[in-house]
């Protein structure tokens, strides 16, 4: 796998400029909770080479607003909005209560509950 | 503007078997824009699976985030914990993991064309798809021991071997199940009422369905090369067991049906090649060994690729456990496909997409 990191700053270009809808497919967007920091990943493979797997990855603080890729990448918004809810982080443009209804655990997926 | 209306299906209807709500804006009869929402069944296993589970626990309670394709979801859980221990499995049970999956997909691709003719109007052939798919069900209770919940992988290999009569019953049962697969597929090729509602219905191009990410028969039937089965050599070897990817170029519910009923084909090939050259040895490999790192794992499940992500801490207990499932990367093309469509098509169309919302919403 193919990491590569990025910031808050630089991903949306970053992704912008390696994706390219008829080479890459995106796979998913994932986040984890390293308790002082959130770790966000973005998964892409190669049509031509799918073995050849790609993560952009970046670490902030879980009060950070995480730029959009929906820019780039259309489906984007699904996995955004999911992770939005599940982990309490703010994403721009996602759908809040997309996954939990107003009565769910908020961001269950944080280790330290909110 | 013409006047529009929105008309809401599901979350309960007629023609939705799991709990998802499309909300459909018509122009007369022309659906104009869509929307959904499919998440009404979160049960927060993700999350079990990093708090009240071992690791060793894992792949058995994945396989309970669906019914139709539990063996994939148990697979990817064991293979990706078997990365993090850096566990390699036996030749046997990579056989038996393959021939699990295949028969799961033809249950589940079967259950899926019952369906589209059904919601076709054509209940007489959802009657009789739904009886030879009952093959598949008596085989993977036979394999496994269980109809539905296989818990058949589990980390370092299977959890049973294939007896020789059970081998025996399955070359029985696909044998006549094959000749009940072609004739399906001369109905659903060239019946002339269910192509009324099938072809040039629910159509997405190629390009739309990679911008959109899609995958599974959704994508292959409008040519998006995307089968995990062509790229995951490593873990199970499909090339090598007689895999060929299925594609088709139209994109709508005639040419997914069509990419399901070859996908058969290729399954009843591998089944063979795996009863034939199934290699004696153990069934598993148990280690000690405790998850460390992070890795990924795709499998490719009935609906298109599942991806399993976990990271390890050299604990008994995952730190983290994310799963992908295919109705989740299909969100946004199946929004996208109703646009332009009759209302009266929506039922076929869903169908045809194949939507698992207990995955999607785990």
């Amino acid at each position: 796998m193919n990491k590569i990191e990025t910031t808050l700053e630089k991903v949306s270009s970053d992704i912008g400029s390696f994706y390219k809808y008829d080479q890459h497919h995106f796979i998913v967007m994932n986040a984890n909770d390293l308790g002082d920091k959130i770790e966000v990943q973005w998964f892409f493979h190669d049509y031509a080479d799918a073995k050849n797997i790609t993560m952009f990855w970046l670490q902030c603080a879980d009060t950070d607003r995480i730029p959009s890729i929906n820019g780039s990448v259309a489906s984007a918004w699904v996995a955004e909005s999911e992770i939005a809810d599940l982990l309490g982080l703010d994403i721009e443009n996602a759908i809040a209560g997309f996954v939990l209804e107003h009565d769910s655990p908020i961001a269950p997926l944080r280790k330290k509950k909110k | 503007m013409k006047q529009q209306f929105e008309i809401p299906v599901g979350a309960q209807h007629i023609s939705l078997l799991e709990p998802l709500h499309f909300k459909l804006t018509t122009e007369n009869e022309t659906i104009v824009d869509a929307d959904a929402n499919l998440y009404y069944v979160h049960r927060g296993i993700e999350n079990a699976c990093v708090t009240k589970f071992k690791y060793r626990q894992v792949p058995l309670v994945v396989g309970r985030v669906c019914g139709l394709c539990s063996v994939s979801h148990g697979t990817a859980a064991a293979q990706v914990i078997e990365k993090l221990t850096k566990v390699e499995i036996p030749l046997r049970a990579k056989y038996l993991r393959m021939l699990v999956i295949e028969l799961d997909r033809i249950h589940s691709h079967l259950l899926c064309l019952a369906h589209v003719a059904e919601n076709s109007g054509f209940e007489a052939l959802f009657m009789q798809t739904m009886r030879d798919r009952e093959y598949s069900m008596e085989l993977l209770e036979s394999v496994c021991g269980n109809r539905v919940q296989y818990d058949y992988s589990i980390v370092g290999g299977v959890n049973r071997d294939l007896r020789p009569d059970v081998a025996a019953d399955i070359k029985t049962k696909l044998a006549l199940l094959k000749p009940r697969v072609q004739a399906l597929h001369e109905v659903f090729e060239t019946n002339w009422s269910l192509s009324l509602k099938n072809k040039g219905v629910g159509a997405i191009s190629k390009e739309l369905a990679m911008k959109l990410n899609a995958v599974g028969p959704l994508a292959r039937a409008a040519g998006v090369p995307i089968d995990v089965r062509n790229e995951t050599e490593d873990l199970l070897p499909w090339k090598e067991l007689g895999f060929e990817m299925i594609l088709d170029t139209a994109g709508d519910v005639y040419a997914r049906n069509m990419v399901r009923i070859k996908e058969l084909y290729v399954a009843f090939r591998i089944i063979d090649n795996i009863l034939n050259g199934l290699p004696e040895g153990d069934i598993a490999n148990i280690s000690k060994a405790l998850p460390e790192g992070e890795a990924i794992v795709r499998v490719e499940a009935p609906r298109g690729e599942l991806m399993h992500y976990a990271r390890g801490n050299k604990t008994n207990v995952l730190e983290r456990l994310k799963i992908k499932a295919p109705t989740f990367s299909n969100v946004g093309a199946m929004v996208e496909i109703f646009k332009g469509n009759q209302y009266a098509s929506a039922p076929a169309i869903i169908a045809s997409y194949d939507p698992c919302l207990s995955c999607t919403a785990r």
